[in-house]
């Protein structure tokens, strides 16, 4: 069966595992518990009618204490860049990750989110600095790993563009 | 160095399996040959949840763990005979065969020739030091909270203070109530005021503002602020100017309206108007007749302005595609322009009519004596367009040996000169234009299909000047000036006559043939006015009416004159006469009778 690698990429606390909580086994808690080092979670979904093994590799949020270690990043096929909706900072955090992986292992598919939706009128990221991301050609989707919202179609959108490389023009998924 | 490690026969086998278990370590040799993992020693109570018992003695990847699986591919330099490297994975954590989980961490080292794999189960100091981590990340979660919170009361309570100051001063009162952006100034010219309006339009907070001299608060360019400074200085009972450019990361324009305050003659209140939204939209409308040095405000021009801002956004290949003349170099230069990249060089080539060999050399570069004539070291148009932008015109005409190279510098992002084995790394924008459809060159085998997916990313389509006849107005008085301030003629206009002529050509060679035409025409002409005699034979020579849509209104007396030459060079016959000025008989007929014509 095809197995793929994905890693998880934000800052700390920014709600990496308990995406990956929701998607692979669809609980979520209030409680933090931070990530040390990597995680490893699998978790198959159908992409064109074809098994996917996701090999999602949840990373430790990157700040002052961590850095991400590159020879995690070695052999993604691809990765989700999170943001927490609350927190500027974090969107500064995604922007240094994307480029350290382009860096390390060029340029394969990425998403990002920007979690916790459920809290919206909190935000700090607000929409002017998301058409932003958009203009850049990134694919940006808001969700909440509380509520379920967004999880689904983030992990989904990355293994479709994984499975499926366009170099033509893509249509719309 | 000898090998160190003990095999299971050598004396010191025992002890060595006593330190592992005491260390509470698996140890794995790698099997050069087969790639197996063979257990060394006793391995400790932990392992045997992570693994089934019938995999205990030889490592499983893809059953034990898709860390190892994928960590272990790569190369590993502990293993490359850096003697003395020991290479750590860093913690991970996966389920064991029980559905809990355990955090490992392996090590890598070589001993003499043996390559040693070395795992542990993290325990209570890896426990301690994530809980450090995580109460620092706690406190930086709760202090980020609170700095929030505290700005929140912050403001607030500033509002209210300032809301209970101003109902002391009813002059205040009412700039607050009519929503007028409105700064008090001080003898000084401190800021004592600022309306809730002037906030929003500045963008600040009153903290910001008060007791603040305005030329701080308005960072405005110096000549700016001498101007306002002399307005608030003069004896006048109101001075206005403006817009004046308000500097930041979005520029706002700014009218200035100064008043003498007659209730306290020692201050004075500036009133402030946004332009900005005004400036846009004048911005927008000298936008719309050109773009960088491209002219026109036809609908398909507009949307190749619009695309052409799109695509610098991005960074992919792009491939214009227009017939010859149509601008499209101009277009690969507005894209470069408009793009990050706009700072760094911006190389154009031409690839028509270029053998192989030249071709190759002047793109990818040479190494001395690569080929005859090759007296130095030369570096290609790749190489010097580095961080830029490279602009290749007539890729349809590229031979395939060069199509397969460009393929791959495009993929690789690395060029290799002529004559040298080393490739060089590239980073550089290919824009590429063709006046060929290159989809029907693949279909014939002329170009390679892979290199037309790679190129054409993105796409801009420049459309035929004759598809744009409503610029050629424009266009003609744009390059009528031109080449007057490089000839040094005063050639002002161009007589409504020569621009129905010019309005009915075809223009095969598009706007390039329209500059050669009134290039002829400045030359040949003898007043301040362009007359259809002046332009080029062919062009004056088409009979006007090709395109019967083409029908330019001139002045009454203008077009009875047009009208009457028609008919007498039609000898009479009006269908004859209609057809020569590009419109219908029935309009014909009804301009007759409006302009009273008596038909001979
Ligand atoms: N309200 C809300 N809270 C969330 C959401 N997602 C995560 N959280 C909370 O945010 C905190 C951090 O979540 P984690 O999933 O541990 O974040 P992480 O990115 O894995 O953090 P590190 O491993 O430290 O990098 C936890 O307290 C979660 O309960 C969400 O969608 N909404
Ligand atoms: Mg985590």
């Amino acid at each position: 069966m095809m197995q793929k690698k994905i890693c998880m990429l934000g800052g700390f606390a920014v709600g990496k595992t308990s995406l990956v909580r929701r998607f692979v086994t669809n609980v979520f808690s209030n409680e933090y518990h931070t990530t040390i080092g990597v995680t490893v979670e699998k978790k198959t979904v159908v992409v064109d009618k074809e098994d996917v093994t996701l090999v999602l590799w949840d990373l430790y949020g990157e700040d002052e204490f961590q850095r991400v270690r590159e020879s995690y990043l070695r052999g993604s096929s691809g990765y989700i860049l999170v943001m927490d909706g609350t927190r500027k900072s974090t969107l500064e955090t995604a922007l240094a990750l994307h480029q350290t992986v382009v860096r390390t292992i060029g340029a394969v598919p990425f998403v990002s989110i920007i979690n916790k939706a459920d809290l919206q009128a909190d935000w700090e990221i607000d929409e002017t600095a998301i058409e932003h991301l958009r203009g850049q050609g990134w694919t940006v989707l808001i969700g909440s790993a509380k509520l379920g919202q967004g999880v689904e179609e983030v992990f989904g959108q990355l293994a479709t563009q994984i499975v499926t490389p366009s170099p033509a023009p893509r249509t719309s998924a | 160095m000898t090998d160190a490690v003990s095999t299971p026969d050598s004396p010191d086998h025992a002890l060595f399996s006593r330190v592992l278990s005491a260390l509470d370590i698996v140890v794995f040799e790698r099997d050069e040959e087969s790639g197996a993992y063979r257990l060394h020693g006793a391995s400790p109570e932990w392992w045997s949840q992570c693994v089934d018992p019938d995999h205990r003695a030889t490592l499983d990847l893809s059953r034990c763990s898709p860390f190892l699986q994928d960590y272990l591919v790569g190369r590993h330099p502990a293993w490359e005979g850096n003697l003395g490297t020991i290479e750590k994975s860093g913690p991970w954590t996966e389920s064991d065969q029980q559905g809990g989980s355990m955090t490992l961490e392996a090590s890598l080292l070589s001993l003499g020739s043996r390559k040693l794999l070395l795992i542990e189960c993290l325990g209570s100091s890896f426990e301690d030091m994530r809980s450090i981590v995580q109460r620092a990340r706690e406190r930086v979660l709760a202090e980020d909270l609170t700095a929030k919170l505290h700005r929140n009361t912050e403001t607030q309570l500033i509002d209210q203070l300032e809301a209970s100051e101003r109902t002391k001063d009813e002059a205040l009162t009412l700039l607050q109530h009519l929503g007028i952006a409105a700064l008090v100034l001080d003898v000084g010219g401190l800021v004592t005021f600022a309306s809730r309006r002037a906030l929003e339009v500045l963008g600040i907070t009153a903290t910001d503002v008060i007791g603040q001299h305005w030329e701080q608060v308005l960072p405005l360019s110096q000549p700016d602020c001498v101007l306002i400074q002399s307005m608030l200085e003069g004896s006048s009972r109101m001075e206005s100017g403006g817009p004046f450019c308000l500097q930041g990361p979005q520029a706002r324009w700014l009218a200035v309206e100064i008043h003498r305050d007659l209730c306290h003659p020692s201050r004075h209140i500036m009133v402030l108007s946004d332009r900005t939204e005004l400036h846009a939209l004048r911005q927008a409308l000298h936008e719309q007749a050109s773009f960088h040095d491209l002219v026109g405000k036809s609908s398909a021009m507009l949307r190749v302005y619009q695309l052409v801002r799109d695509v610098a956004q991005v960074d992919t290949t792009v491939l214009i595609e227009g017939e010859t003349g149509t601008g499209k170099e101009l277009i690969a230069r507005a894209i470069h322009s408009s793009s990050t990249r706009k700072h760094k060089p911006f190389i154009a080539a031409n690839c028509a009519g270029l053998t192989d060999s030249i071709l190759t050399s002047q793109l990818f570069g040479h190494k001395r004596g690569a080929f005859t004539g090759a007296i130095q070291d030369q570096q290609g148009l790749f190489e010097a367009a580095e961080g830029g932008t490279l602009f290749l015109d007539e890729i349809g005409d590229i031979p395939p040996q060069v199509q397969t190279a460009l393929l791959r510098v495009l993929q690789e992002k690395e060029i290799t000169r002529l004559g040298e084995a080393k490739p060089r790394k590239v980073n550089v924008r290919v824009v590429a234009a063709t006046h060929h459809n290159l989809s029907e060159d693949v279909v014939r085998g002329s170009f390679r299909a892979d290199l037309l997916y790679r190129i054409r990313i993105a796409r801009v389509s420049l459309p035929p000047l004759r598809e744009r006849r409503e610029d050629i107005p424009l266009l003609a008085q744009s390059l009528l000036g031109t080449i007057c301030a490089s000839t040094g003629k005063t050639v002002e206009r161009l007589n409504p006559d020569a621009l129905r002529v010019l309005m009915s050509y075809s223009w095969p060679g598009n706007v390039r043939e329209l500059r050669s035409a009134v290039e002829f025409a400045v030359i040949s002409c003898k007043g301040n006015e362009v007359f259809p005699a002046d332009l080029p034979p062919e062009i004056a020579g088409t009979p006007v009416g090709l395109s019967p849509s083409i029908f330019i209104p001139l002045s009454s007396q203008d077009e009875k004159t047009r009208l009457l030459a028609a008919l007498s060079e039609a000898k009479g016959n009006r269908t004859e006469a209609a057809k020569r000025l590009g419109i219908s008989r029935a309009t014909f007929y009804r301009r007759l009778v409006e302009l009273e014509i008596r038909p001979f």
